[in-house]
């Protein structure tokens, strides 16, 4: 059994954009499907000037942290960043985590946004270029028409890969001419002179600079300021990508998605955690923490009480699997052994938690990227989240229910 | 110092589980299982397993 990404060829054309509260990053696309630098100096006005100091004091004020996934303070790579020799911002557009649209809909629709951002640093640290990075051939065309339309020099480059190989190491390895894969030393990509951030950061970057730090925190939380690009999807009626303040209640998320009862959320993807579908998690980084999961990308999937969730489990844990660059041996063995764990209880087989617990634990903490990690930490939720289901299947052999691919990823 | 394995290029020879038995067990692939990965600095028989790795694996770090 493989598992394979359910995910339109065609980049964000399709994806629904909605919000709730005012929109930053996503102004001005309820009246354009594709804004182009023209509108979008309309809509956002000028980018004002982006001295060094400037743009620190303006990160500082806020905190901005990464949104790829890790959540990294932006100021304090720009600050890990060589005083001489080469310098380079990458855009990390590759949004490599399945469930997510987010920076595809940021780099076709609002592309000037990210690139204001990314040149804005460039500018701040004297880069001698601005690179974005992309997995889709029809992003690439789309940010490639957005940079003729502007004064400003931006490589866009489609890097190769799947899952992994947008960990941002990966990703300035490619662009290097090597392998689309994580190396086995873990060291930051700032010690080279790269400063890499994931798309909607570099937006954020945009917003901030215009709106100064204190206009920004007028919205979101006192840790975490400011607005979040949320994927949803799932049991939802409207699927899509929200714009939403920092904090926000999952309750309210559901509510606006028009999301059908739910047995369980996914939050922040596939590196994320299953939680009970509780309405005052709040989505920011401390929020999901605190509810023991991650907010990862910002990602959030509704499993509703119509599929097996077990099912739906059995198939995402094969996919993590295949996702495995088989690099290291831990998670080239370890999560395909987890894979089939996952299926025997699927299948109702007797005694396979304990094992699937054990498998847990040895790919953890035993890899050269957060693959192996963030497969556990999603098998871990799930597992203990659905041992009603697991013994209802131990039990009778099966829930009754279909698996209808809540996850976005396919039998 | 502190034990740390290139997991890219480990190939589960199992070699520094032998060498360090005391603190290095194997999964059952034959990949290691490090105990306790603090080496004090004097520690020759770590220096010897680090040097005998066959895949160039095992390595110490600082800190």
């Amino acid at each position: 059994m493989t598992a394979t990404l359910d995910r339109p060829s065609s980049a964000a054309a399709g994806t629904p954009v909605w919000t709730i509260g005012a929109p930053r990053l996503l102004a001005g696309l309820d009246r354009f499907p594709v804004i182009d630098y023209p509108t979008h100096l309309a809509v956002h006005g000028p980018m004002p000037g982006s001295d060094l100091e400037r743009v620190l004091t303006q990160l500082d004020g806020v905190g901005l942290a990464g949104r790829g996934g890790a959540g990294f303070p932006l100021a304090a790579k720009l600050r890990a960043m060589p005083a001489h020799g080469r310098r380079r911002v990458v855009v990390n557009g590759t949004e490599s985590e399945p469930a997510s649209r987010k920076d595809r809909v940021l780099l076709t629709r609002a592309p000037h946004l990210v690139l204001d951002g990314a040149l804005a640093v460039a500018t701040a640290l004297g880069a001698a270029g601005t690179t974005v990075a992309v997995h889709d051939e029809a992003v690439a065309t789309a940010l490639r028409a957005a940079v003729a339309q502007r004064p400003d020099r931006v490589d866009v480059v489609v890097v190769p890969g799947g899952f992994v190989s947008g960990e941002a190491r990966a990703v300035i390895r490619s662009l290097d001419g090597g392998p689309a894969l994580p190396p086995g030393r873990r060291t930051p990509p700032t010690e080279h002179g790269d400063l890499l951030a994931n798309a909607e950061t570099f937006a954020q970057v945009a917003v901030l600079l215009r709106l100064g730090w204190r206009r920004f925190a007028e919205t979101g939380t006192h840790h975490e300021p400011g607005t979040t690009l949320l994927t949803v999807g799932g049991a939802v009626g409207r699927p899509g990508v929200v714009e939403l303040p920092l904090g926000t209640p999952l309750g309210i998320v559901l509510a606006a998605a028009q999301a059908a009862v739910a047995q369980a959320v996914v939050i922040g993807g596939y590196h994320g955690a299953w939680h009970p579908p509780i309405p005052r998690i709040t989505l920011d980084r401390a929020g999901v923490a605190s509810a023991g999961g991650s907010f990862g990308a910002g990602v959030l999937l509704v499993v509703d009480e119509q599929t097996c969730a077990l099912g739906e489990l059995a198939v995402a844990t094969r996919w993590l699997a295949d996702q495995s660059a088989a690099q290291c041996g831990p998670c080239r063995f370890g999560l395909p052994a987890l894979a089939d764990d996952v299926h025997q209880l699927y299948r109702g087989a007797p005694n396979a938690v304990e094992i699937a617990f054990r498998h847990v634990r040895a790919v953890s903490g035993r890899g050269a990227c957060a693959h192996p990690d963030g497969a556990a930490r999603f098998v871990t939720s799930a597992l203990h989240m659905l041992q009603d289901e697991i013994e209802q299947h131990a039990h009778a052999g099966t829930c009754g229910r279909p698996v209808l691919n809540r996850l976005g990823v396919t039998a | 110092m502190r034990l740390e394995i290139d997991w890219t290029r480990c190939d589960g020879s199992g070699l520094c589980a032998e060498l360090l038995a005391e603190r290095i067990t194997r999964d059952e692939w034959g990949y290691p299982l490090i105990a306790d990965s603090r080496v004090a600095e004097d520690d020759r028989s770590a220096r010897r397993a680090v040097a005998a790795c066959p895949a160039l694996a095992l390595r110490l770090a600082h800190a």
